[in-house]
């Protein structure tokens, strides 16, 4: 086994998310888009020092969409 | 202060005030009852519309969860072969709710269980850190525990939960840093349709693992003792979180369907209520004309 050098970077789940992610794609169109959802995630996680929440961190930020939410700011 | 009498009151005291007051009071008791009637029609369309909804995602949901078991059941098939020596004195608590409320008592049953387990101390570190899943029982902790909340995550269960994330969550606890001998999970156990109760799953750290006898009579290497150990506790959380989705599911859809039983019942007796009050009302007219036209 060659040396694995992702150790140092991320931990065996990240890695076997990368590697799901790259079979996905890899898929027949029809079998990709109902693997695609198993993928998803929305989570966000807020770190907590002595009873106070920090702020709110999105693991994947969500993609920005063409569509500006509506704003009375000129 | 005229309007504080109630009906009884009203019935009790007879014309010191003359017809027009009281069949005014009367018309206003109709009008609120109504309108009463109406808002309670309403609440009974939603709940039974949200019951409907939780009712079909119920299928889905335990479908998810009898696959989602397995990754559970084979995490516990190892960690009962190498079972640790040595009792852990500082454990990681994971608690799985959800965001999302009006599922009667889920979220509360795995807050409580959490702490009590704080208050039998024995060999619980006091310091012992808290991670939760769901806003909901994030409030509860946040009030009853607050030194101890580490992390918090929040944007789980909408739809069933995801190995995606569960992987992120494993992946953040371990990236953190927090300090503990061994990880708890508590969530809600699916007993049937009608029923569910908080249980624990204990997941092992990398040295429990390397520590335990059973572990030991093989020769591993120590990235795979690490891997093993991360996979294991996004495995558990995965267990834990469709299993906790379940649940709520069917707690979401028993409430809404005791709330749309009440609400049929509370519109059967407003129903009557209203009924009479009507009747009365034009009885009373009626005597009225009677009366006036009996007088002349």
């Amino acid at each position: 086994m060659s040396s694995a050098t992702w150790r140092a970077h991320f931990t065996f789940n990240r890695y076997s998310q990368i590697c799901a992610r790259a079979l996905r794609q890899s898929l027949k169109e029809s079998e990709r888009v109902k693997a695609e959802k198993r993928g998803l995630t929305a989570l966000r996680y807020q770190h907590w020092e002595n009873g106070q929440g920090g702020e709110q961190v999105y693991l994947v930020p969500p993609e920005e969409t063409e569509k500006p939410k509506g704003s009375a700011a000129v | 202060m005229l309007a504080r009498r109630t009906l009884a009151r009203v019935g009790s005291q007879p014309s010191v005030l003359g017809a027009a007051p009281t069949n005014a009071r009367n018309m206003a008791t109709l009008r609120e009852l109504e309108l009463r009637l109406k808002s309670v029609r309403n609440i009974e369309k939603i709940t039974k519309s949200m019951k409907m909804i939780a009712s079909t995602k119920l299928a889905k949901a335990q479908r998810a969860m009898t696959q989602g078991k397995e990754y559970g059941a084979a995490n516990a098939e190892l960690f009962q072969n190498a079972p640790t020596e040595t009792p852990a004195k500082r454990k990681l608590f994971i608690v799985v709710s959800s965001d999302k409320g009006l599922c009667g008592g889920v979220h509360s049953s795995v807050s409580k269980a959490t702490r009590r387990v704080f208050a039998e101390q024995q060999e619980i570190d006091p310091e012992s850190p808290i991670t939760i899943i769901g806003d909901k029982s994030k409030a509860q902790l946040s009030r009853a525990l607050p030194k101890n909340v580490a992390l918090t995550f929040n944007q789980i269960g909408r739809d069933v939960p995801t190995f995606a994330d569960a992987a992120g969550v494993a992946d953040l606890i371990i990236k953190s840093g927090v300090k503990y001998d061994s990880i708890t999970i508590v969530y809600n156990k699916f007993i049937s349709a009608i029923s569910y109760e908080a249980a624990t799953l204990e997941v092992l750290t990398e040295n429990a693992l390397k520590e335990s006898p059973g572990f030991k009579a093989y020769e591993m290497e120590d990235d795979f003792t690490k891997d093993l150990s991360e996979f294991a506790l996004a495995n558990a959380i995965y267990a834990a979180l469709v299993e906790g989705h379940a649940c709520e599911i069917s707690a979401r859809r028993n409430a809404m369907d005791n709330a749309s039983k009440n609400a049929s019942d509370m519109i059967n007796s407003l129903q009557l209520q209203y009924n009479r009050g009507r009747q009365a009302a034009i009885t009373n007219e009626l005597v009225d004309i009677i009366t006036g036209a009996s007088a002349l």
